[in-house]
């Protein structure tokens, strides 16, 4: 019953972007184990991953003003999340449901989102979790651990 | 500036899999709205539509409908967002004085693709994009979890959100998702996505289209018995997600105020009579309460827990059933808006009595980072 459908579409775009050169230095560092931000001069706010204009102030931040955090933070919000979206529009259900965090890093002032091992809660201090073999990508950083 | 009326208006009924074209849905909108405002479409000064390229699957997604909203060869022009925003755009053509009237229509069929997937491309794509568990809804879960950690609110209490707009919704003939007999438990109990969100939490996206004929007041006065008054349009974006408070709308808050202040609106809680915003997950109509000042920040739940925002309470709000009760994404604020202007006119199932001013209130973005508010009033 009803109309026909049918596809349209003549290729599956995967779109590459160039990350410019302050996000290549955040890359970069992680095969130094290093988390960068950018800390404004003119008001102090202090943004991870670092950028060229303060998102507070809208001052230019220089390459000098990339300041290396301590990678600890602190979770400010907390979900399992049960699915995931398999590019194609459709629900993968998860076995064993995934954290996933809203995190403080120590010393920035912006927010980052990262998966969390352990049995964090809203609260718990977190450090990160890094890859075996580490080359400056973000494949490098996998997630964020409660700190024992 | 020119005074601006809204004087026709037409929603189609949500639905999963409309077996229809998209330049059906939005001729049909289009037309009717056009007869229920007694106008034709020479009398038509401009047209402005809302789709979203990534949603439609198609580069320039007005492409072909401009035909089908009467608009060949006349002032046209495209809003990749909320049908709320592309009223706001003939609004302000008509206050500049350029046109008299003007067409607004939106549509979305989710069907064709799944919209909380392309919501991803609405992250930052050099970090964000870059974890595969950052969707819209995992987002609005982690919103949720910070609204509910400062203001007190628990599970229950977003559950409360959904009974009574589903049950509102079931006496809407446009709603998708109406549930009469609704409760508590049954919210609690449907599937989980993201803690705290379950399935009826979360907006469900549906296919529908909707559509809004706007008027100067010469024009509206020439063409309209019961013109329904624009008095008062906030608009505000927020920052980046990361950059930005989660936990609160500000953009919303400023979105409001701004929009009193041109309403000459100082006790939103007694002067409006009833309101429809977009809560597109439950967290978000006690964040909207806050915003919008109709109680103090963090007390959105205590609105729900005496029934206030009910259809018979102090300060009604979504009557027809809210987003919760189908998201047509790019149509779901304009479709506030029409629930608003049939509140004025009386017209609608759930109706609010002595309804003389009405709020409605349009979002865009991951955890509604851009909001649209309009007050509209049965006089000048």
């Amino acid at each position: 019953m009803g109309v026909d459908r049918y596809s349209g579409l003549p290729f599956v775009a995967r779109f590459r972007w160039n990350v410019g050169k302050t996000m290549e230095k955040f890359y970069r560092s992680f095969a130094e184990k290093k988390i960068l931000a950018a800390r404004c001069e003119k008001c102090g706010y202090t943004v991870v991953p670092p950028r060229q204009i303060c998102p507070k102030c809208y001052s230019t931040i220089s390459e000098e003003n990339l300041v290396e955090l301590s990678g600890k933070g602190v979770v400010e919000s907390l979900t399992e999340v049960a699915f995931k979206l398999d590019g194609k529009g459709g629900y993968i259900w998860l076995e064993k449901p995934e954290l996933l965090a809203a995190i403080r890093l120590e010393g920035a002032s912006s927010t980052i989102f990262a998966r969390v091992e352990g049995e964090a809660k809203v609260g718990s201090e977190v450090e990160p979790v890094w890859a075996e073999k580490i080359e400056g990508k973000p494949s490098d950083l996998i997630s964020f651990k409660v700190v024992e | 500036m020119k005074r601006v009326a809204i004087i026709g208006y037409a929603v189609s009924r949500l639905e999963w899999d409309a077996e229809k074209t998209r330049e059906e849905a939005v001729f049909e909108v289009a037309r009717e709205a056009m007869r229920s405002a007694g106008i034709e479409r020479e009398d038509l000064g401009t047209a402005i539509s809302a789709s979203t390229d990534f949603l439609d699957g198609r580069t320039i997604s007005n492409c072909m409908l401009i035909g089908a909203s009467g608009a060949y060869l006349k002032d046209e022009s495209k809003a990749e967002e909320d049908g709320m925003y592309a009223a706001l755009y003939a609004a302000q053509r008509i206050m500049s004085g350029v046109h008299d009237v003007a067409l607004a229509v939106s549509h979305t069929h989710s069907w064709i693709f799944n919209p909380h997937q392309v919501t991803q491309y609405m992250l930052e794509p050099w970090f964000d994009r870059q974890n595969e568990l950052l969707n819209e809804i995992t987002l609005a879960a982690l919103q949720a979890r910070l609204y509910m950690s400062r203001s007190g609110a628990d599970e229950e209490h977003l559950a409360e959100v959904c009974v009574k707009n589903l049950r509102n919704a079931a006496k809407n003939p446009a709603a998708f998702r109406k549930m009469a007999d609704v409760t508590v438990e049954e919210v609690l109990e449907s599937r989980l996505y993201s803690s705290p969100l379950t399935e009826l939490m979360i907006a469900p996206p549906c296919d529908g289209a909707a559509a809004v004929i706007l008027a100067s007041e010469e024009a509206a006065k020439e063409f309209c018995d019961d013109p329904v008054w624009i008095r008062g349009i906030g608009n505000a974006c927020d920052r980046y997600l990361r950059d930005r408070d989660l936990g609160r709308l500000d953009s919303l808050r400023i979105a409001a105020e701004r929009a009193y202040r041109m309403a000459g609106i100082e006790e939103p809680f007694r002067q409006i009579d009833v309101a429809e915003v977009t809560e597109r997950f439950a967290h978000q109509e006690f964040m909207a309460y806050e915003a919008l000042g109709f109680c103090r920040e963090g007390m959105g739940k205590v609105l729900i827990e005496e029934g206030m925002t009910e259809v018979y309470g102090e300060i009604p709000v979504n009557p027809s059933g809210g987003a919760l009760s189908g998201d047509p994404v790019c149509a779901t604020g304009m479709i506030r808006l029409i629930e608003a202007v049939r509140q004025i006119r009386g017209e609608t199932e759930n109706q609010v009595e002595e309804c003389r001013t009405a709020l409605a209130h349009a979002q865009w973005g991951l955890c509604a980072q851009k909001n649209l508010v309009f007050i509209l009033g049965d006089r000048l």
